[in-house]
């Protein structure tokens, strides 16, 4: 049968892959015929995502991305490992809710490291020769919250509007090596961060009017993956420096 | 952490001067106790105390008193 999202023997490094949207991408990869290399700190999360996934060849590595300096020997092994890399995608990240007056310089840096610096990090040390496959495709996990304030949120609107800024850079960058760099920008999606999202402020009014304007109601991390590996596949081959949001209507209402 | 520290860190987290609460002061008499100063809250106990505290919990707080007992 003819699958236009087909992974077929292509080596995916997938961040956050323990949890949610980036655990579910990484299992859809693995099922559309991808190695993937699955990356978070929780071993045992890691294990259990490890265990859904179908096909062989895949590995895991527990990793903090917060180390930011020790990421380029982290990349250096992984590949010495693994071999080249195909695509990557970036879903390892924090949510953070903080009143500007709590909001002090180290709090505002292990947002953006997690979220940005490990992005671009990555990125620069896959870019080197033997690091990468020709056509690799690169998708960050980004936020409608690039576009959108709101009280409290201002490193992780920041971290998210950073990683939308390098794409399009980085697109333009890249392209003479044949790498995509895109992101997706998904709005509430039932995960960790969602849960984390309603012990704060679930009952408040802002989290009623969100979910007016949200009306297709809570996504779900498949929601994301599926943009995720058609932006992986050469089915994209056209689609670079692009934001895509997949908000269930939130933006547009 | 001593009481009097506890009480000079809720007093900066709630935004009021120490001398203005005490232990049974009821927390819907302080003019700001709104969505942010409880959301500060839940910042401040995972800050200084590691706990995840939600808004269900700041839901059943009455008084001072409350908080004080759980910043442990
Ligand atoms: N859920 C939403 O509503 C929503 C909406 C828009 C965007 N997003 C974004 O989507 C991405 C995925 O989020 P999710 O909702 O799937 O959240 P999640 O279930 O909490 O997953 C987050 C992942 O990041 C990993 N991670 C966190 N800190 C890390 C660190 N220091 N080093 C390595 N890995 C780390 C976690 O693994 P370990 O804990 O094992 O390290 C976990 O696998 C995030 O970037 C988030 O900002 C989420």
């Amino acid at each position: 049968m003819y699958n236009i999202v087909d992974l077929t023997g292509r080596q995916i490094l997938i961040t956050g892959a323990s949890s949610g949207m980036g655990r579910e991408t990484a299992i859809l990869c693995s099922k559309l015929g991808a190695k993937v290399v699955l990356v978070a700190r929780n071993e045992v999360r890691l294990q259990e995502a490890m265990s859904n996934l179908e096909g062989d060849g895949h590995a895991y590595y527990s990793f903090d991305l917060s180390k930011v300096d020790e990421i380029e020997d982290f990349i250096k092994m992984v590949v010495s490992e693994r071999g080249a890399m195909d695509g990557f995608v970036h879903s390892a990240g924090v949510g953070s809710t903080r009143p500007l007056k709590l909001l002090k310089p180290a709090a505002l840096r292990e947002v953006m490291e997690i979220n940005y610096f490990s992005f671009v990090e990555i990125i620069r040390c896959l870019m080197k020769k033997n690091a990468y496959n020709e056509g690799m495709s690169i998708v960050g996990i980004s936020s409608i919250s690039s576009k959108q304030g709101n009280q409290t949120k201002t490193a992780y609107c920041a971290s998210k509007s950073a990683m939308d800024a390098s794409v399009r850079c980085l697109a333009k960058e890249l392209a003479d090596k044949k790498v995509r760099v895109n992101a997706v920008n998904p709005a509430l999606i039932k995960t960790e961060i969602y849960q984390q999202f309603l012990n704060n402020s679930g009952e408040s009014e802002d989290a009623k009017n969100i979910m007016q304007r949200q009306y297709l109601g809570i996504g779900e991390p498949i929601d994301v993956a599926n943009m995720i590996v058609y932006l992986l596949s050469d089915a994209a081959k056209f689609i670079t420096g692009s934001c895509v949001d997949i908000d269930g209507g939130r933006l547009s209402s | 952490m001593t009481t009097a520290e506890k009480m000079e860190l809720l007093a900066e987290t709630l935004e009021v001067e120490t001398d203005e609460i005490s232990e049974d002061t009821a927390l819907t008499d302080l003019d700001n106790w709104d969505s942010m100063t409880k959301l500060s809250l839940i910042v401040m106990f995972d800050d200084e105390f590691g706990k995840k505290i939600t808004s269900e919990d700041i839901k059943k707080m009455v008084t001072v008193k409350d908080i004080l007992d759980l910043m442990e």
